[in-house]
């Protein structure tokens, strides 16, 4: 079902649980992964996901569509993500450095990575990246999203995301580098 | 010597953390449902009755909730009791001060500070009219009362 046929029966008391059952089909998995490498965990990517849909639904009536239906929902999975993280540095008192050594644990303890070395170091150098650079690269990286993509998710302008990955890019380099270096 | 590690080359790997559990994908749009649906539910109960009225009906049902309101917070604005009146002045006039004065003895009731904080601020004409006794003679009649009751 195509963004435009969703926001139509969503519109329509008859047919909204329908078009919300399937725009949750559609987007559950990009928005999951998007979610889950930013938290790593997946029980908390799980309660996140569940979250932003909930949004989503109190929300969807006053969408604009001004900007497309999938960058609309990546930005409250994104808004969603950075005070999830900035909530949990409040309430644990954490610095940053607390906060990615945790998510670093997460990281060293996924099965997923087990036996890849290489991408382990790549995964623990994105980890050491501020919440929105971390953001900036997920998105670029993995997500293939543009940079106008990007621009409207973020609110930030498109020259400053192109630099902002390219940082990213040099600093996960030098870290994965270095870390070679010493083993 | 290894070769220094380069982004471009490494192999990309879509999802790189384990997957989550088998079935996870299958569940979730119930679960979000079951999520949203109870208030989706109350939404509808609290307002479906009223979304159904024609959106005349709607309005005017609006002007009389408007409208009941301010007529009730006018009647609710207007002071309980009525202030004495001269009628009510005359009437106490005309009860003999041995009557009134036996009524105040056989009934029990005691002058509270509540009861005092509760009337209207102190009318001195309205006690001139029936409170008629000499500084001395006040005196006189609180030094015969007991000490070891208080009044007030």
């Amino acid at each position: 079902m195509e963004d435009q046929e969703i926001l139509v029966k969503f519109a329509d008391p008859a047919t909204r649980n329908v078009a919300f059952n399937q725009l949750v089909r559609k987007y559950q998995s990009k928005l999951y992964w998007h979610v889950r490498k930013m938290v790593i965990d997946h029980d908390d990517a799980d309660d996140l996901t569940q979250d932003v849909f909930v949004k989503v639904w109190n929300h969807l009536g006053n969408f604009r569509q001004d900007a497309s239906l999938y960058t609309w929902l990546y930005r409250i999975a994104t808004n969603e993500c950075l005070n999830f993280l900035s909530s949990k540095r409040r309430k644990f008192f954490l610095p940053l450095h607390d906060v990615a050594a945790e998510l670093t644990q997460k990281v060293e303890a996924d099965p997923g990575l087990a036996g890849d070395e290489i991408e382990l170091r790549l995964q623990k150098a994105i980890l050491r990246l501020p919440d929105k650079q971390r953001l900036v690269f997920n998105m670029k990286y993995y997500d293939e999203i543009t940079y106008e993509q990007m621009a409207d998710i973020t609110g930030t302008s498109v020259g400053a995301l192109k630099a902002s990955y390219h940082h990213a890019v040099k600093k996960i380099e030098q870290y994965v580098n270095e870390e070679s270096r010493h083993d | 010597m290894n070769t220094p590690f380069r982004l471009d080359d490494h192999t990309r790997r879509p999802q790189p953390l384990a997957p989550p559990p088998a079935d996870y994908f299958a569940t979730l749009p119930r679960q979000i449902m079951a999520r949203v649906q109870p208030e989706a539910a109350r939404e509808a109960a609290l307002l479906g009755w009223l979304s159904a009225l024609p959106l005349p009906l709607r309005t005017a049902l609006a002007s009389v909730v408007v409208l009941g309101g301010f007529a009730t917070s006018f009647f609710l604005s207007q002071p309980a009791v009525a202030p004495a009146t001269a009628v009510s002045v005359a009437a106490l006039e005309a009860v003999p001060r041995t009557e009134m004065v036996q009524y105040l003895l056989a009934t029990d009731s005691r002058v509270s500070l509540t009861d005092l904080a509760e009337l209207p601020a102190a009318d001195h004409t309205l006690t001139d009219s029936f409170l008629q006794a000499s500084p001395d003679e006040l005196q006189d009649a609180l030094d015969a009362q007991p000490t070891d009751e208080t009044y007030l």
